[in-house]
């Protein structure tokens, strides 16, 4: 009956992923994202230390410098060109949006008891609860936000949470599988960078539930 | 690309390097389709068995129409009224070459893990191609492309780590990821994780094939991309996402789990539906072959829900030669007209006779009607479902199919017929017309040379209980 | 510890501590303004002085105005017996949850009727939005009580914060986040910053003072005797919560847990002067978006609980 360091983290994680449906400003939803990939790489450090997969301290490596250094200030950088730092209205107002996910939270701890018991390494429940209430927020925070950004923001938890039950349920996938996995993420961040500068430029606003000229 | 200056020299150079390339795949692919050879070995993770190498050349095949047709289409387009920028036409073939390369790489990849990079770098590869206009609207079709895609995306990922991890609780100590392997291990996969995971990724890619309610970014970035961008992202893309699709539900079937195929069979079914459903109120002629091309997806899941990859194959080789040419076509006339909706375009019969017939006969072998190859393949499908009692989906797509081919030809035929349009300026009308000649005449031989090659399959098969692939025999080939 | 000891210290300390509490609050904000600050025990000395003064009472007043400051003060009397905010307070028993709520629900009605009764405008809209916010925070000091409650399996308060039972690693996040939320709720509730600024003079801007704004000489002693009440109880409450966390670490003598009590509640005290001194007054249409973490941390609490109770019954 003992919570191990992988279980404190990986819930931490979570619950900051859930508290970063609330706010309502930019800034604090990058920040709070970098938090959260903070976490989850000195997981994986953990991680690569504990079990001896050397291999592994060079996917947190990147992990660090792709997510925790480089798309933070890649948004920051678009937060300060664009000029804008309020998410307005929603289809849910945010402090809801935060209660709904911490529902998910617990519906996602449900679904973790599921699963089988694990192989060699593999950590249960608590692990699993946390990746999918990751999942489910980052779900959640692309269904209910209009800004562009928001909307990047969570795709990225997304794949936290992805990533973090590759890590603690399978123990990791073969390192070669999860750089190219690592990669493939960084140049949709980058795309949709892109993109929401063009936004910006065309439509003045990075509102894309305004975006619906193309119905049918 | 990028490098060459000269937005012409640079497209000559991708026509080239295309045919190029299709020649050579025929050449390496060759000795697998005559000889009997079994697979083309690269590396443990990535050979070719004929099944991949068939889907690769139909690739190859597909960019090379589609590069050499756009070659002539970026010429009018430079030259026409509102030019795109030189970069941005060499931005598009750069990007459009590595989408192929991805593509290919789609096909060659037997580890499920280096799938998944494969079809998420054609994601974001091909997005570029989408938002070649730069305008308002591409932006938005390419914004719901990419957030779409890469979320349904993530799911597949998922869905991967739940594969990946039945094989480490069951079968393979330390798990794997490679498809040969998993299949051997069948029957020895974790059943709950295995579930899992055919769920999430068959939710992923689907999102990426177009499958009904996953549909909505289909649409617009097929409409708003340039003609050739389109032939390739309806021609091949949607085959890859499928071909990824299968490859599960192969795993998932070789341990016995009958939920994949059902699962796929009935998602066909509704996506067809749907699909001529929404196909009866439209407005603009890309955006109508974009529903046309759902609709083939979800003929083309029937195959795989019916466990028959040769049938799947047949269905999306007549359906990327006749939606290649569609597309094409329909690129001349958006160029000419210079407007995207319907009720811009019509009396094309007066103006420009050769599209129209073109246009006709290309219609006539994308919804599939005889003497088409289409029409072969979604009748041995038809036939294949109701050998395995599979009656309630027949009757389904039988109206799906019905319904289609009526809404598309009452469209098509209103761009065809009635009153000449004055603004019609056709761009090298007679080059522009050769490669959807070209693809038509391909169609037209597929339905009528191979209809005799067909007739002991349609007649001559065992029918099986559910489930068990019927084995049959031609020409000394295993058709499963 | 003897039992007469313990009554005799528990009586000093509800003599005492209110007064101590916030004049150690308003010189902790006052120093860190740059200010000198009255001394600590300055309320104390207001306290005595407001007694001997007369009272005005407005002519539109009933018997509502007059009765509802002694009231409040009796009501949170009874609280402050009933509530272990010390760890050392002997149990008077009938200290059930739901009584404790609805305690410090009674003396809010009272004084919202209080200044709806003195017809001053500013009395109404202050107990209306009095009224709205309270609505607004029930829920979630609520919510993190019960999550509380199933710890223990039992809703007196004693036992729920009784010190001999060592908190265990699925204990610790509840009470954690059953304290953040207690202490986010309690900033609420006593109308201090980001929600209400206690030492603005706009009427305008004003929540809680608005509706004790008609209240004088006795009936003001006694109403901020009754506010200085609820600081100690809900801080101490804040505390004990705290305390118990650190339960998961050592192990704490009845002396060491006392004086750490008081000690957290000074430190609570001190960091709602900071988080006054650095924070800004929230719109009031934003207040309930502050709320909304009160009620985040109160439902993570009550999923902690859920869920380690669920580990701890199948033995996961």
């Amino acid at each position: 009956m003992s919570l191990t360091i992988y279980e404190v983290v990986s819930l931490l994680s979570a619950v900051i992923a859930v508290l970063m449906l609330g706010s309502k400003s930019l800034p604090l939803q990058v920040s709070l994202f970098s938090v959260q990939i903070w976490l989850i790489t000195g997981e994986t450090v953990f991680f690569a230390y504990q079990y001896n997969h050397w291999e592994f301290y060079g996917v947190a490596l990147i992990l660090f410098l792709q997510r925790a250094v480089f798309v933070p200030l890649f948004l920051e950088r678009i937060l300060r060109e664009i000029h804008v730092s309020r998410d307005p209205g929603m289809i849910l107002p945010a402090p809801l949006t935060m209660h709904l996910s911490i529902l998910f939270f617990g519906l996602s701890f449900f679904v973790a008891q599921n699963f089988p018991a694990p192989g060699p390494g593999g950590i249960v429940v608590a692990t699993a609860t946390a990746s999918i209430s990751h999942l489910f927020s980052g779900i959640v925070m692309m269904l209910t936000r209009r800004l562009a950004l928001s909307q990047i923001i969570g795709f990225l938890t997304i794949e936290n949470g992805v990533y973090l039950f590759a890590l603690t349920q399978t123990n990791g996938l073969p390192v070669l599988i999860e750089m190219a996995v690592l990669f493939d993420i960084l140049g949709a961040v980058m795309i949709g960078g892109v993109l929401v500068f063009g936004i910006k430029r065309s439509f003045e606003h990075i509102d894309v539930s305004q975006l619906k000229d193309l119905k049918h | 690309m990028y490098a060459i200056k000269d937005a012409r020299l640079a497209g000559t150079f991708v026509v080239l390097g295309a045919w190029i390339q299709l020649l050579s795949l025929i050449c390496v692919t060759f000795p697998l389709f005559t000889f009997g050879a079994k697979t083309i070995f690269v590396c443990a993770d990535f050979f070719l068995t004929p099944f991949d190498a068939a889907f690769v050349v139909l690739t190859s095949a597909v960019a090379a129409c589609a590069f050499t047709h756009g070659h002539i289409f970026f010429e009018g387009e430079l030259v026409g009224s509102d030019p795109p920028t030189s970069a941005n036409v060499r931005v598009n073939y750069a990007c459009a070459m590595f989408f192929v390369l991805a593509m290919y790489g789609v096909y060659f990849c037997k580890n499920l893990g280096y799938l998944w990079v494969c079809v998420e770098s054609t994601t974001l590869l091909s997005a570029p191609l989408v938002y070649f206009s730069r305008t308002r609207h591409a932006l938005e079709a390419t914004w719901k492309y990419l957030i779409i895609c890469s979320v349904g995306i993530s799911f597949a990922l998922l869905g991967t780590l739940f594969i990946f991890a039945s094989a480490q609780h069951g079968a393979v100590s330390g798990g794997t990821l490679r498809v040969t392997e998993l299949i051997e291990a069948a029957s020895k996969l974790d059943p709950k994780l295995l579930r899992f995971g055919f769920i999430f990724c068959f939710l992923g890619y689907g999102t990426k094939c177009g499958m009904f309610p996953l549909h909505s970014w289909l649409p617009d970035a097929h409409s708003e991309a340039p003609a050739p961008s389109s032939a390739l992202l309806s021609g091949s893309l949607l085959n890859c996402a499928l071909f990824a699709i299968f490859q599960i539900g192969q795993i998932v079937s070789a341990s016995g789990n009958r939920l994949s195929s059902e699962f796929t069979l009935w998602s066909g079914t509704v996506t067809v539906i749907a699909a001529s459903l929404f196909l009866i109120r439209q407005h603009a002629l890309k955006r109508l072959f974009a529903y046309s091309s759902i609709e083939n997806v979800g003929v083309m899941l029937v195959a795989i829900g019916l466990n028959s990859g040769w049938l799947f194959f047949l269905q999306a080789l007549n359906h990327s030669i006749a939606k290649v040419s569609l597309f094409l076509l329909s690129g001349n006339i958006v160029q000419a007209t210079g407007s995207k909706s319907l009720s811009d375009q019509s009396g094309l019969m007066a103006s420009a006779p050769v599209w129209a017939v073109l246009l006709a006969l290309s219609v006539f072998a994308g919804t599939g009607a005889p003497p088409f190859g289409t029409f072969l393949s979604e009748w041995l499908i038809l036939m294949r479902a109701a050998d395995l009692h599979y009656y309630v989906n027949v009757v389904l797509l039988i109206i799906g199919v019905s319904l289609s081919f009526i809404a598309v030809c009452m469209h098509v035929g209103k761009v065809i017929f009635g009153t000449r349009n004055p603004h019609l300026q056709c761009f090298r009308p007679l080059a522009s017309s050769a490669i959807p000649a070209l693809l038509v005449v391909c169609s037209l031989f597929l339905g009528l040379a191979l209809g005799p090659l067909m007739w002991p399959l349609m007649w001559g098969s065992s029918s099986d209980p559910r489930g068990n692939n019927v084995t049959w025999r031609l020409d000394g080939e295993n058709w499963q | 510890m003897t039992l007469i000891l313990k009554y005799a210290l528990f009586i000093l300390c509800l003599a005492l501590l209110p007064f101590l509490t916030i004049g150690w609050l308003r010189k902790i904000k006052a120093l860190l303004q740059g200010r000198i600050g009255a001394p600590i025990v300055q309320p104390f000395f207001e306290f005595i002085k407001l007694l001997r003064k007369s009272q005005k009472v407005s002519e539109t007043t009933t018997w509502i105005f007059r009765t509802a400051a002694a009231l409040n003060a009796a009501t949170m009397l009874l609280a402050a017996f009933l509530v272990p905010w010390l760890s050392f307070k002997p149990n008077f028993g009938g200290d059930d949850l739901f009584f404790l709520l609805y305690l410090l629900a009674l003396p809010r009605f009272m004084t919202i009727l209080s200044g709806l009764d003195a017809g001053s405008p500013f009395g109404a809209f202050g107990s209306s939005r009095e009224a709205y916010l309270a609505m607004l925070v029930e829920p979630a000091m609520f919510i993190s009580l019960v999550a509380l409650s199933l710890l223990s399996r039992t809703t007196s308060l004693s036992a729920i914060f009784d010190l001999s039972h060592r908190c265990s690693l699925y204990e610790l996040p509840v009470w954690l986040a059953g304290a953040l939320a207690l202490f986010l709720a309690s900033i609420v509730d006593l109308s201090r910053m980001p929600i209400d600024d206690p030492s603005t003079h706009l009427e305008l801007t004003m929540v809680h003072e608005a509706m004790t704004i008609e209240n004088s000489g006795k009936n003001l002693a006694l109403v901020e005797w009754s506010y200085f009440l609820k600081i100690v109880v809900l801080y101490g409450l804040t505390a004990q919560c705290l305390l118990h966390s650190l339960t998961y670490a050592c192990h704490f003598s009845q002396l060491i847990a006392g004086v750490l009590s008081i000690a957290l509640l000074f430190a609570l005290a001190a960091v709602t002067a900071i988080v006054e001194s650095v924070s800004v007054k929230l719109r009031w249409r934003a207040a309930p978006d502050f709320i909304a973490y009160a009620l985040t941390a109160s439902l993570f609490a009550m999923a902690g609980a859920l869920i380690g109770g669920i580990y701890v019954t199948h033995n996961l």
